[in-house]
């Protein structure tokens, strides 16, 4: 087991360099000079040339790689051209924000979809069941900025519930994640219906219930938890999506978050911000989904056996 | 059961969850813009004026009087000029000091003005006035040679030609002064805030990009105390959320400039407990056309689509009425306005015959409007208006958005076709307008992109020398009925009036005189 | 061995695919079964072509044009005149809702099929030649699914800038990764299958077993990765244009109306309400049909 979590590991660094490598490429093929851009009317030919040289950007490809790459390794990322500030400070205090904001998410996600999900399965077929399944399916199609705005028009605006926006206190995460979380929401229960149906028809179920536990005790003690294994694995893959989202939800509940840093760093054609954002972002997701095997073969009893 | 039972008790008692309360503290000013500053310092901007504006004092200050304005002394206390108008002396205000305590003296003001050459990027025009000014934006010299301090309290200025204009030139936010000596200790002036000192009425104690900065009442400021003590500005780019956080008490002052006019209407206007206050935006929203594109340098052409687009349309449809018609160069509200201008009568039928004058078929002509995707929602109503009413008469011109920075590089490269934009009056003088856009080759390139007529150029030039105020606003006002009658240069629209609303916690704003958006917290009167 | 000779084997191994394959009256009697059986399925199929038809006849349908301003009635609530109101230039949301499903169908289908046909060329390289084009191909997918979608698509939107075409290659160099991988996972099973070691043993070149031997075997799963992807594009490009970051106006999509109805969520809220329910209704329905595909055509992987 521990070569093979080595190995996964190993894997993982690879498909990081691959990331920071592709955005580079991606954002340096963009015609024109950045710097200029960045100048806009007051661009002279001097100034554009001693910024070039600063920023390397007359060096091969190659060396500009090499040199973005070690600098962001001691944590250097730059300074963004839009707000002026170096892109890890931005970061710091944007990554806070999304990153409580994801985890409510998470948190709601799992809470309502086990719920529903656990719902459905004990109801199975029955109208509960698909009510819920049909409330599931409206979660996975519904689009995050419709959730959003929905929740903030009514749960913020007309009932004064929440704030409309702002990261001050704990009740500015609950409409961001609640709206976040939705789609996510739909499909655990999903997952979890499927996943104790299969459960609850296995032998030691039936076992459990010749022993006279509730049928109420045989669901929560037995078939929840061995459930819960695909739900898990569905979460760690959920925590990407999630960060899509949270573009779409900062932006309407105006949330200083990674996802609008993003946003702003492309209206601004801001690149050092640009790549900063997309490094941070995606090394939570690579970071996630190890974590997500790591623990999948610690609680898999079958997969520790082949390890 | 029991625990079904509590659910349906939960879900029963979750309409008593007490509503959300906002406390605010007293002394508290919040409000909200739709982009975050990218710096509090004037020598790298001339669109974030808020923290300079509040932060700073200047050796004026232009203030509201009676629809117009005035020039008041503010770091100054008495100043003399020359007879030839080319030297001024100052005498500065006493006793100043700035926020961290170190004292005014002349040569702070000496600092700043070099410091705005020496840094080489914005807002150069008004030190370049200065003789020597040149030198030092060059490099060439470190001192600026016009500038001489006598004493801590006394200095003079020479200029290098005479500029009636000069006084109401040094109140523009970008004329801000600065101390010397912290300078010299600081790392970071203009990001970080307690490295941005001032001797204006506030200080900044606190900015999170992309969130919020916020500004306290400065106990050394010389002079009265603001009702206002401590400001919040947030950063909200959605207009719609603006707008519920306003109603929702979690603002205190909203700048309805966020909103389109239509939102203003229904929603602002249509109560009648709001509390709107309003003051004409000084300035001007105008279509430019590129005179070094085909077709657009034609003047037939340039007429026919001034005469296409139905202004009224766009006072009354995109403004809702909340704007004045402008005619010419020279805004409402700014010396030597002419009210007797008459600028383009909407007529389609006479536009068509102008082209076919002109020798082009219907869709021959086709050029790109450059929208800045930063425009708010009135200036993208009048791009999509401007294209379709053009497309009656048999012109496209297609509306294509570029990022704001994007923008402003193909603007300066002087290879737009045209846009729409509106400029707003740093300071109360015509030349603020006619200056900078028709009054040197260089900035005819990226202002007028590309107006062509080299003896109105100089003219306009040589105007900011007339010494006699009546004899200068004549000759602008002639060079403004060459400008638009006979040349077409720019399709003047109009310009829309600048509502505040006010919330419950605010008894009065006074609103400041300027075509830019920010204001002076000190304005604002709390309950 | 003779030209003639081999002619006739690799015809032989053919023949003896095609009875392994889901042919096609097979498929067929499949799809007659999920008419019979699932009705949310054939519902969603019909709504689909319904607003097919309706995007395309649109010019019919309705006497407005599209970009035609009227500033002196903006923001006008529904009326006999303006079945959805009118938005904030003025122009009739009902007609821009029309020509708006076309962008956002063509938005769903195009990349749908761009990133199916370079996500299984890719994977079925990858899961056929193995070594080094495995590893390569796998990693760039690796690297492509370790990008949150939405992030992966905003910075593509940067390098290309906004407009329809560029949204096409955005969304399609998002989703191939998912369709290489499961196409690759097929092939690996099809490859130690009977009648591929047949086809090699027998000497059919690897591009033609490939082809005709592999690719048609994932027709089915492809199919429904096909209709699964088009809701995908539909969100993925709304969001987008929810941002400002995708289709340009004066084009509508049902994103970017829903971008700028925004602002006027509390004076016309039918400037949001209509292009939302378009999506949601859009999407469910693709959801529902590609569902009841997959419950018929590869049970297996359902149950997964």
């Amino acid at each position: 087991m521990r070569r093979s979590i080595a190995q996964r590991f190993l894997q993982a660094l690879i498909v990081l360099v691959g990331v920071v490598l592709l955005t580079f490429v991606m954002l340096r093929v963009v015609p024109g000079n950045p710097i200029e851009t960045m100048m806009g009317e007051h661009a002279d030919a001097a100034t554009v040339a001693r910024m070039t040289a600063e920023l390397g950007l007359d060096q091969p490809m190659h060396r500009q790689f090499l040199r973005y790459l070690s600098s962001a390794l001691r944590g250097d990322f730059g300074t963004s051209y839009s707000l002026g500030k170096p892109v890890s400070l931005l970061l710091k205090s944007a990554f806070r924000n999304t990153l409580y904001l994801a985890l409510f998410a998470a948190l709601f996600a799992w809470i309502l979809g086990v719920a529903c999900g656990l719902v459905c399965a004990v109801s199975k077929n029955r109208l509960p069941d698909r009510l819920f399944l049909g409330f599931s399916l409206l979660g996975i199609s519904l689009p995050v900025f419709m959730a959003a705005m929905f929740l903030q028009y009514v749960l913020a605006f007309k009932l004064k519930w929440f704030p409309i926006s702002g990261t001050d206190s704990w009740r500015g995460f609950v409409l961001p994640a609640a709206a976040l979380g939705w789609n996510s929401a739909g499909q655990v229960a999903q997952m979890t219906r499927t996943s104790l149906l299969e459960t609850l028809q296995e032998d030691y179920i039936e076992t459990a219930r010749a022993k006279g536990l509730g049928r109420f005790g045989v669901l929560v003690r037995h078939a929840l938890r061995n459930a819960m294994l695909p739900v898990l694995t569905l979460m760690a893959i959920q925590f990407s999506g999630l960060l899509s989202g949270a573009v779409i939800t900062e932006t309407v509940f105006s949330i200083n978050g990674v996802g609008r840093l993003m946003v702003q760093a492309i209206s601004g054609r801001d690149i050092p911000l640009l790549q900063g954002t997309s490094l941070l972002a995606t090394s939570v997701v690579i970071l996630g989904s190890l974590l997500a095997d790591c623990l999948y073969s610690v609680l898999d009893p079958r997969i520790r056996k082949e390890g | 059961m029991k625990r079904i039972l509590a659910l349906l008790l939960t879900v029963a008692l979750l309409p008593c969850f007490p509503a959300f309360a906002d406390s605010a503290e007293p002394g508290l000013l919040r409000t909200a813009v739709l982009y975050d500053i990218s710096t509090m310092d004037v020598t790298e901007t001339t669109d974030d004026y808020l923290i300079p504006m509040n932060v700073f004092d200047r050796l004026f200050e232009t203030r509201p009087a009676g629809g117009s304005s005035e020039i008041v002394k503010s770091l100054v206390t008495d100043y003399s000029v020359s007879e030839d108008g080319l030297t001024y002396d100052f005498t500065l205000r006493g006793g100043v000091v700035f926020s961290n305590g170190s004292a005014l003296t002349a040569s702070d003001v000496q600092y700043s003005f070099e410091r705005l050459l020496k840094a080489a990027r914005e807002n150069t025009e008004i030190p370049l006035e200065i003789v020597g000014g040149e030198a030092v934006m060059n490099g060439e010299a470190d001192v600026l040679e016009g500038f001489r301090v006598t004493d801590d309290t006394h200095f003079s200025v020479t200029l290098a030609s005479p500029n009636a204009g000069f006084l109401a030139e040094l109140s523009a936010p970008a004329m801000s002064i600065v101390d010397a000596e912290t300078m010299a200790d600081v790392k970071a002036f203009g990001k970080e805030p307690a490295d941005t000192v001032g001797t204006g009425p506030y200080r900044v104690t606190e900015w999170v990009s992309n969130d919020h900065y916020t500004l306290v009442y400065n106990e050394k400021y010389w002079g009265a105390e603001p009702s206002v003590k401590k400001l919040i500005v947030k950063t909200i780019p959605d207009a719609m959320s603006q707008n519920l956080m306003f109603q929702n008490g979690e603002l205190d002052i909203i700048d309805l400039q966020s909103q389109d006019s239509a939102v203003v209407a229904s929603t602002y206007k249509a109560d009648p407990s709001a509390r709107i206050v309003s003051t004409p935006n000084v300035g001007m929203i105008y279509l430019i056309m590129n005179e070094n594109t085909p077709w657009l340098r034609d003047v037939r052409v340039r007429k026919a689509i001034g005469m296409a687009i139905d202004r009224d349309q766009i006072i009354q449809g995109v403004f809702m009425g909340d704007a004045v018609k402008e005619n010419g160069v020279i805004p409402n509200g700014v010396w030597g306005h002419n009210d007797a201008l008459e600028g383009f009568a909407f007529d389609p039928d006479g536009a068509r015959a102008l082209l076919r004058e002109a020798g082009c078929k219907d869709g021959e002509i086709r050029f790109e409007l450059s929208m800045d995707s930063t425009a708010n929602t009135s200036t993208q109503l009048i791009y999509a208006f401007i294209s379709d009413s053009l497309r009656r008469i048999g012109i496209e011109a297609t509306v294509v958005s570029y990022d704001h920075s994007s923008w402003l590089a193909k603007r300066s490269s002087g290879e737009m076709d045209s846009f729409v934009a509106r400029w707003g009056m740093d300071y109360n003088d015509p030349a603020n307008i006619m200056y900078t856009f028709f009054g040197s080759a260089e900035s005819t390139k990226a202002r007028s992109i590309n107006y062509s007529d080299a003896d109105v150029i100089a003219r306009v030039a040589a105007a900011r020398a007339i010494a006699d105020d009546a004899a200068r606003m004549s000759e602008y006002q002639a060079l403004e009925k060459k400008l638009i009658a006979d040349d077409a240069a720019w399709i003047p629209f109009c310009v829309g009036l600048h509502l505040w609303c006010l919330g419950d916690r605010v008894e009065s704003f006074t609103p400041q005189w300027a075509g830019f958006a920010d204001f002076y917290a000190a304005d604002v009167v709390l309950r | 061995m003779p030209p003639g000779k081999r002619r006739k084997t690799e015809e032989t191994a053919d023949l003896r695919l095609q009875s392994q394959l889901c042919e096609e009256e097979r498929f067929w009697d499949l799809m007659r079964r999920m008419a019979r059986e699932n009705r949310t399925a054939v519902l969603s199929f019909i709504l689909i072509v319904l607003v097919v038809l309706a995007s395309l006849l649109a010019p019919v349908l309705t006497p407005y044009d599209e970009n035609g301003m009227d500033l002196m009635h903006r923001l006008s609530p529904p009326s006999q005149d303006h079945l959805l109101g009118t938005d904030e230039g003025g122009r009739d949301e009902l007609t821009r809702l029309l020509y708006g499903a076309r962008v956002s169908l063509l938005i769903g289908v195009v990349p749908a099929l761009l990133s199916l046909i370079l996500g299984s060329a890719l994977g079925v390289i990858a899961g056929y030649r193995g070594g080094l084009a495995d590893a390569v191909i796998m990693r760039a997918a690796d690297v492509t699914l370790a990008f949150p979608s939405m992030l992966l698509a905003m910075v593509i939107m940067y390098s290309l800038g906004g407009g329809i075409v560029n949204v096409f290659l955005t969304l399609t160099l998002v989703n191939w990764a998912n369709v290489a991988r499961v196409v690759r996972s097929r092939t690996l099973a099809l490859k130690s299958s009977e009648f591929v070691e047949a086809a090699r043993v027998i000497g059919v070149p690897e591009g033609r077993i490939m082809r005709r031997h592999i690719l048609p075997n994932c027709l089915p799963t492809l199919l429904v990765l096909f209709t699964l992807n088009i809701p995908a594009s539909i969100l993925t490009e709304s969001s987008l244009s929810f941002l400002g970051l995708g289709i340009q106006p004066p084009n509508a999509s049902w994103g970017l109306m829903i971008n700028t109805g925004r602002q006027y969520l509390y004076s016309a809220p039918w400037l949001c309400f209509a292009p939302g329910a378009a999506i949601m209704l859009i999407v469910l329905a693709f959801n529902f049909l590609g569902n009841g595909l997959l419950d018929v055509l590869d049970p297996r992987q359902r149950k997964q």
